[in-house]
């Protein structure tokens, strides 16, 4: 059994009226990549900030490498690395200069910590740009900057909140691959992120979010075992008569049928064969139908039925 | 960790453009423009002309006489004088034509003039040394008597003696925007580079706190102590400020000429400690409140612009104006104080006022970064 590095229990927060966090309990073993997944609002980032000691809560415990986390146990906070949704980087100096000067507020030796500024430099690939400024970087590389000035010093336990927001998609694909690198290395990690895509692609352990309350926890295939759905057929097609949807919902395994704007959604639960079922009766009405998809369930998923809606209405 | 810090807290101030802009080359572009603005004013009527009055005898009186022709003489002659009856010489003042009329009765002198309205003008300044000159020999006719009968050859001495006496009297203002206006402009000047400092005071505190700026969260789960990051950056600042004090007064002393009188370097360490006052006050204001840095930025800016504003900065008799109405705001405006401390270290042989304004800085000083210290720390443990 691996040692468990973050333990949070209970933990209650409340803004005046709004409670943002309703007894959370999370527990985050030793090389994890744990996936704190939830619509904006859910409490994520009031998770992490309490965790850091950044925010008081109201009731709950929160243990860091086996000891109370608190605003001077300076020795957690020296094995942690931060990197959070605001850039957080000094306009004034270069991108060498940041990562120099960040990482010195954890490591005193200079030899050594110029060791470290040079690896994560390699690390996050920026060696032709250690000396612009901050303003004459792109997104993507602002945001490299950022995780660079986060795990210069090498914590052993790396928080991640919503590192790619607003990050085009091969600068997201650059940064996930990165902490997947950074979790091999030896790091544990804590990812949020509203994004299923991102935590389903990198996190070994999820815990979904909504409304300040875990609703869910396990890898993503024990969560996907935990609803009904395992398969969704879609079809494209124009136009399906009623009584053809009211035997499609009858076929075995199948537990929902939904027809909107020329798209069939069938959803079934368990069972071999489905797709072709349903083609079947398609083609036996004689209908035409265009693209055909056959999709396993996604995270999407388990919170749409774990809490009745969608994780993201946009975007 | 403090060198560290320190070093990363000079780049930073030095590279930025605010600093640049508002603490070296603003105060460069007003003293300049005070300079030119002054130049005008104090040539036009320092050149001293002889004021035209009217002498209106009763009787004979040869030792008014001879002391008249005396202050009637030569290029720096006080007096250009006309014997007149009474009708004339009145006709002659309302004309405009002379500043006054001087009456000689047996040993006494009264004098008449047509009180000029509005401030220190011209005019006003003449009738002043008219009524100087009036009292003056008033108050020494017998000396003069005694010099005329004994050692008439000693009169032009006692004279010139008392025609010093009146040009130097301090109720007569030289020019309108006289010698002492003048530097209270440039002394108001080195209070605002002094409390514009402000805003390097404000980005500690708003850089240090987990609440108010990415960069304070991220510094509040490092593993170095608040207290050193605070202090390390405030030595930062505060050398900085003074770097700028010394360019501000620098430049005002040695490029613009301004006379600050004998104690230039008293100058520079009014200045200073006056920087240490403004840093500290921002570093107050940053740590007030949740609001962003850009909008407690304006906040201190402005505040440090009202504060110059009631000092006299951008109008020379506001400081007068506020002693009238509320003397105690005097004492506790930031650049007010400053200001004063370098007018008593000029116009005061003494230190003891320009010592208790300093005192009233540091005191200033240690209660904004208390105040500063107090709620940044406290932040710690409250809410986003
Ligand atoms: N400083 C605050 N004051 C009041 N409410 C807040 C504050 N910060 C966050 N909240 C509320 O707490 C809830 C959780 O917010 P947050 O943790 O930021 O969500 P997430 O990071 O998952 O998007 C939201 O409803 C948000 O409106
Ligand atoms: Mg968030």
């Amino acid at each position: 059994m691996a040692e468990t590095i973050v333990k949070i229990e209970n933990l209650v927060k409340r803004y005046k009226d709004l409670i943002a966090l309703d007894h959370l309990n999370l527990e985050i073993k030793q090389g994890e990549v744990f996936g704190l997944l939830g619509p904006n609002g859910s409490g994520k980032s009031t998770t992490i900030n309490c965790l850091l000691s950044l925010l008081t809560f109201d009731k709950g415990s929160i243990e860091i490498f086996g000891k109370k986390m608190a605003p001077d146990n300076y020795e957690a906070k020296r094995n942690i690395g931060i990197i959070m949704q605001n850039v957080a980087v000094f306009d004034e100096l270069t991108v060498i200069e940041n990562i120099d000067y960040f990482c010195g507020l954890y490591i005193k030796d200079k030899s050594e910590r110029k060791k470290c500024v040079q690896d994560a430099i390699e690390f996050t690939e920026l060696q032709d740009f250690i000396h612009f400024y901050p303003k004459k970087l792109s997104g993507g590389l602002l945001r490299r900057l950022n995780i660079a000035c986060g795990i210069a010093h090498k914590p052993k336990l790396i928080i991640l909140d919503e590192p790619t927001v607003a990050v085009d998609p091969q600068s997201r694909n650059k940064i996930l691959e990165g902490i997947q690198k950074l979790n091999e290395e030896g790091a544990t990690i804590i990812y949020t992120s509203h994004y299923m895509e991102e935590v389903e692609q990198i996190c070994t352990r999820i815990a979904i979010m909504d409304k300040g309350k875990k609703i869910a926890e396990g890898t993503k295939d024990e969560l996907k075992k935990m609803i009904k759905n395992t398969e969704t057929v879609s079809v494209e097609i124009s136009e399906i008569p009623d009584d053809i949807l009211e035997k499609l919902s009858t076929l075995p395994h199948v537990y929902s049928t939904d027809f909107n704007n020329g798209k069939l959604e069938v959803k079934c639960s368990g069972g071999k064969h489905n797709l072709i079922r349903i083609l079947n009766v398609l083609q036996e009405s004689d209908l035409h139908f265009g693209r055909v998809f056959s999709e396993l369930p996604t995270l999407n998923d388990v919170f749409l039925e774990i809490t009745g809606k969608a994780l993201r209405d946009s975007d | 960790m403090f060198l560290h810090n320190l070093k990363y807290e000079f780049l930073q101030n030095i590279r930025a453009k605010s600093l640049i802009l508002w603490l070296i080359l603003f105060p460069i572009i007003l003293g300049t423009f005070f300079k030119i603005a002054f130049s005008g004013i104090y040539e036009s009527t320092t050149v001293f002309s002889a004021v035209p009055i009217a002498v209106v005898e009763d009787g004979d009186n040869s030792v008014f006489r001879e002391v008249m022709t005396t202050l009637s003489e030569g290029d720096d002659a006080l007096f250009e004088t006309e014997y007149t009856n009474e009708d004339a010489a009145m006709e002659m003042l309302e004309a405009k034509k002379i500043s006054g009329i001087l009456y000689v009765a047996g040993e006494k002198l009264s004098i008449t003039v047509t009180p000029a309205e509005g401030g220190p003008s011209a005019e006003s300044i003449r009738q002043t040394i008219i009524k100087s000159f009036g009292e003056q020999y008033n108050a020494h006719c017998n000396i003069i008597a005694d010099t005329v009968a004994n050692s008439p050859e000693k009169i032009s001495d006692v004279v010139s003696a008392l025609s010093e006496d009146i040009k130097c009297n301090e109720n007569i203002p030289l020019t309108n925007g006289n010698h002492d206006n003048m530097l209270s402009y440039y002394y108001n000047l080195i209070a605002m580079v002094a409390l514009l400092g402000s805003d390097l005071g404000l980005n500690i505190a708003v850089s240090s706190q987990g609440n108010l700026s990415a960069i304070g969260a991220r510094k509040c789960c490092s593993p170095t102590k608040k207290l050193v990051t605070i202090i390390s950056s405030m030595v930062g600042c505060i050398t900085v400020q003074t770097v700028c004090i010394i360019i501000a007064v620098s430049f005002l002393a040695f490029v613009l000429k301004v006379d600050f009188g004998s104690k230039l370097h008293m100058v520079y360490l009014a200045g200073s400690i006056g920087g240490m006052l403004g840093v500290s006050f921002g570093f107050a204001i940053g740590s007030i409140g949740r609001l962003g840095v850009n909008a407690k930025s304006a906040i201190a800016t402005a505040f440090s612009l009202i504060c110059c504003f009631f000092s006299g900065l951008m109008a020379g008799n506001m400081k007068a104006i506020v002693s009238t109405y509320a003397p105690w705001f005097n004492e506790i405006n930031p650049a007010a104080v400053i200001s004063d401390s370098l007018y008593c270290l000029n116009f005061y042989d003494d230190y003891e006022r320009f010592t208790q304004k300093i005192v009233t800085m540091l005191i200033m000083t240690v209660v904004f970064t208390i105040i500063g210290f107090f709620l940044t720390r406290r932040r710690k443990y409250a809410s986003l």
